[in-house]
């Protein structure tokens, strides 16, 4: 065989790092240039390290993978650091830079950091839509536009606030002002393992199970009949998936609506082909033979499905926020006028704050906390921040349920107009109204 | 030596930690900080002076026969590196395999055996930068094991280990073959350096010459189960890894400090110009101060195994190599020409700081752990 005929070949010393090119041989050991690693003494050993020619591999060089962040040049110059790129992120960035053309402005996303409306989520299936669709801006756009630094794919890890510096999974930031937006994160009970259950918190998993429901009919458990549950279980069943909605209550929605309204909307879900077990606690779930998912139920029964989704509610993450000094309780506590935490030029908002104890989940609130927070930043004068417990409106087509105010554990429903088509309540607390809920046929088909 | 003088040569638990902190400083400020020049430049290996620092207690806090006290650890370790960072590192060698010998419950290396090594009567280290980036899926694992009657038959070799010497020990692991050729599961025990060990020397490193590093190569050397840390060793390394790496926070805070020294030793003849520097005695002072409390309060439980702490923990240890950058960058720029000089420590800790920075956990495994820990798990 003529030798020369094959390309020379590299090998990779797994301990150093060094590289025995066969082109170059390894004159120093007495190996001439042209040898064959193969042909290479088997006592022969690493030049630099001393490890065995066995502890060598084939090596072919890798191509260099640029982060693609064109914009992402390390800067020593503090500005604002934003956390998040979903919605919250993306306002204070847009709210900061109408205020001030100038100001350096870090943006730090866990994830791509594409700008989509998240509420979208819930009724993009039945749609049809793709991820490419639902991007509106992609985050290299949306920086360019902005004119700020993007860092994507960058987790944060700790936070010293009496230095005023962000540690980060690309390095660490200095800041004169810190904008927390990170959001929140699915909160899985024990009986549902990560690795077998899909969420639709964001784009990406929404994107996954996209791409896992497409092509054809499947069967699809839903792990929670809340408000982001019922929608994705309509949804699905729109797109022709056979779903299951499990909960522990009776009903759907049982936390918010009172009992008759529930008792519609789940009429409305099972009239849309969707399987509603109510008062059915989850245990466990496996792996079928054939590569679907058993869902074990806390009553002995078992559920078969190709697909399960948690839709068992969100949870603020608080080690950074902790280990940082920051007042966290169920969220990062920030003061309800200025949204400042605890700690001083860090602001807070969006579904990682708490307010007066309790995260507030909701896209109403968010533009105006941005603007609250771009003036504080900035140190321009504004009107304090007001919270208003925003107005919730369930996204299912075939029945509109619409609720004002902040409904109460123990405060009294009463019917104000009950029909086929519309059933109106009204609930009580020590002689007001704190609440009122209209659910019925839609008036319209509501845009998303 | 009888039991009798063990026990005296024993670390005494009722010692407070300034009684500690206060013998081991004089050790570091006096015998080390006179040899760091001879340990940096001619590569000598400080055995004398690590026996000075044992019989003062720098290296006996941590166990749990002492009361587990990291934080004493952690500081005698920054007293150390703050006069030399290559014996620094020793102490963290020598911390962390008398950790791996206790926390191994085999009691043929409990009991005297371990008090030797806690008073640095004898001498070990670490070899589980492979392993660890092994596990971590970085790069294979280089030592192979074969069950034999006894114990196991290990092979391969381990380009750099520090702190060992013939007739000294480190704490080894090796994946462990079946018959087949199929790898089962991985097996830690304690490699002595008996004559059929081959130490190879390495070739010259920039700094840190005077930690006594080798090549080692095994040839079907016999481990036996007298000398075995953990079998299966995974369970056992996710149990210490937290203390592992919380241990080297020492190296980065004492290199740090010793830098903020050296700016602070020319403030009076070179103030006038240095607070033109960034990085200024003072501010790194302040990060100094936060850094050391955030690691005083993890040294309370440092086997917590959850998440949340490693991260932390992870956090302090990239934060430390990254202050010790910096504040060792800084401290040349403050010394200036006299800090240039061979002699001098800046230039000394410079090097010393860019160890701190690349030694496993380097900063970009830390970064990378951290990011794989902070990612959310989700169905293939």
């Amino acid at each position: 065989m003529n030798t020369a005929a094959a390309p020379w070949k590299q090998f990779l010393c797994r301990a150093c790092g060094f590289i025995y090119d066969e082109a170059k041989g390894d004159p120093d050991s007495g190996i001439a240039p042209g040898t064959r690693f193969d042909d290479i003494p088997d006592d022969w050993a690493c030049p630099l390290c001393g490890v065995v020619k066995a502890d060598f591999e084939p090596y072919e060089p890798a191509v260099a993978v640029s982060c693609g962040q064109a914009a992402a040049a390390p800067s020593r110059d503090a500005g604002i650091v934003i956390v998040g790129a979903g919605i919250a992120g993306w306002s204070a960035a847009e709210a900061l830079r109408a205020l001030d053309p100038a100001v350096p402005i870090t943006l730090v996303s866990a994830c791509a950091g594409d700008r989509y409306h998240k509420p979208e989520l819930s009724i993009a299936l039945g749609r049809g839509l793709v991820p490419q669709t639902l991007v509106r801006e992609t985050a290299a756009q949306a920086a360019a536009r902005l004119g700020l630094r993007l860092l994507t794919d960058t987790f944060i890890v700790g936070l010293s606030p009496a230095l005023h510096r962000l540690r980060t999974t690309r390095g660490t930031l200095r800041y004169t002002r810190l904008v927390l937006a990170q959001g929140a994160r699915p909160a899985l009970p024990a009986a549902l393992p990560p690795g077998l259950c899909r969420r639709v918190n964001d784009l990406a998993g929404w994107s996954a199970l996209q791409r896992a429901l497409s092509g054809a009919s499947r069967r699809v458990a839903i792990v929670g009949a809340g408000m982001v549950g019922c929608e994705l279980a309509e949804d699905f069943a729109r797109a022709g998936h056979a779903v299951t909605l499990i909960d522990v209550q009776a009903q759907p929605l049982a936390a918010l609506l009172p009992p008759l309204a529930a008792h519609r909307l789940r009429v409305s879900l099972e009239a849309q082909g969707v399987r509603f077990a109510g008062s059915t606690q989850v245990a466990g779930v496996v792996v079928t033979a054939g590569g679907g998912k058993r869902i074990t139920t806390a009553a002995g029964s078992t559920i078969d499905v190709d697909e399960i989704v948690a839709a068992t509610g969100l949870v603020t993450d608080g080690r950074i926020a902790r280990a940082a000094g920051l007042a966290f309780e169920r969220g990062i506590v920030v003061d309800a006028r200025t949204l400042q935490t605890s700690a001083a030029d860090v602001y807070a908002l969006g579904d990682c704050i708490s307010l007066d104890g309790a995260p507030c989940r909701f896209i109403e609130p968010v533009a105006r906390q941005a603007g609250v927070i771009a003036h504080a930043a900035l140190g321009r004068p504004h009107a304090a921040y007001e919270h208003r417990h925003p107005v919730i409106r369930l996204k299912t087509q075939a029945l509109s349920v619409v609720l004002h105010g902040q409904p109460c554990a123990d405060g009294e429903w009463r019917v104000t107009d009950e029909r086929p088509e519309r059933l109106a309540m009204q609930q009580w607390r020590n002689g007001e109204v704190v609440a009122t809920l209209e659910a019925g046929s839609p008036p319209q088909r509501v845009a998303a | 030596m009888n039991p009798a003088d063990a026990s005296a040569l024993a670390f005494d638990p009722s010692r407070s930690d300034a009684q500690v902190i206060a013998q081991v400083t004089a050790v570091a400020d006096g015998a080390l900080a006179d040899a760091a020049f001879r340990i940096d430049h001619e590569g000598h290996y400080p055995l004398d002076i690590m026996a000075s620092l044992g019989e003062a207690g720098a290296f006996a806090a941590h166990l749990d026969r002492n009361g587990a006290r990291f934080g004493l650890a952690i500081d005698a370790m920054r007293a150390i590196s703050r006069r030399c960072g290559s014996t620094g590192f020793l102490a963290w060698c020598h911390d962390v395999c008398g950790l791996y010998m206790e926390q191994s419950g085999n009691p043929a290396l409990g009991g005297d055996v371990l008090d030797a090594h806690a008073s640095a009567r004898t001498f070990g280290g670490t070899a589980l930068s492979n392993p660890m980036k092994a596990l971590a899926g970085i790069e294979k694992m280089l030592l192979r094991a074969t069950r034999v009657p006894g114990g196991y038959r290990v092979s391969g070799a381990l380009p750099w280990v520090s702190h060992i010497a013939r007739g000294q020990y480190c704490g080894a692991i090796a994946g462990v073959y079946r018959d087949d050729g199929s790898l089962s599961h991985e097996v830690m025990f304690l490699l002595r350096f008996t004559d059929d060990v081959a130490l190879r020397p390495c070739p010259a490193f920039s700094g840190m010459e005077g930690t006594s590093t080798w090549g080692v190569r095994l040839d079907g050397h016999f481990v036996g189960e007298d000398a075995l840390i953990a079998d299966p060793a995974r369970p056992f390394l996710a149990r210490i890894r937290a203390a592992f790496v919380l241990l080297q926070a020492g190296m980065a805070i004492g290199v740090a400090q010793g830098s903020i020294d050296s700016m602070l030793e020319v403030e009076p003849v070179l103030g006038h110009v240095n607070r033109y520097l960034d990085d200024r005695p003072d501010a790194l002072q302040a990060e100094f101060d936060e850094l050391g409390a955030r690691v005083a309060k993890l040294s309370l439980t440092p086997y917590d195994g959850s998440k949340d702490f490693l991260l932390d923990v992870l956090d302090v240890r990239t934060q430390g190599a990254e202050l010790a950058l910096r504040a060792s960058q800084s401290a040349l720029l403050h010394q200036g020409a006299r800090g240039y000089l061979m002699n001098s420590a800046p230039q000394r800790r410079i090097r010393e700081a860019h160890f701190i920075a690349i030694v496993t956990p380097a900063i970009k495994h830390l970064r990378w752990e951290m990011a794989r820990l902070s990612a959310d798990e989700v169905p293939a």
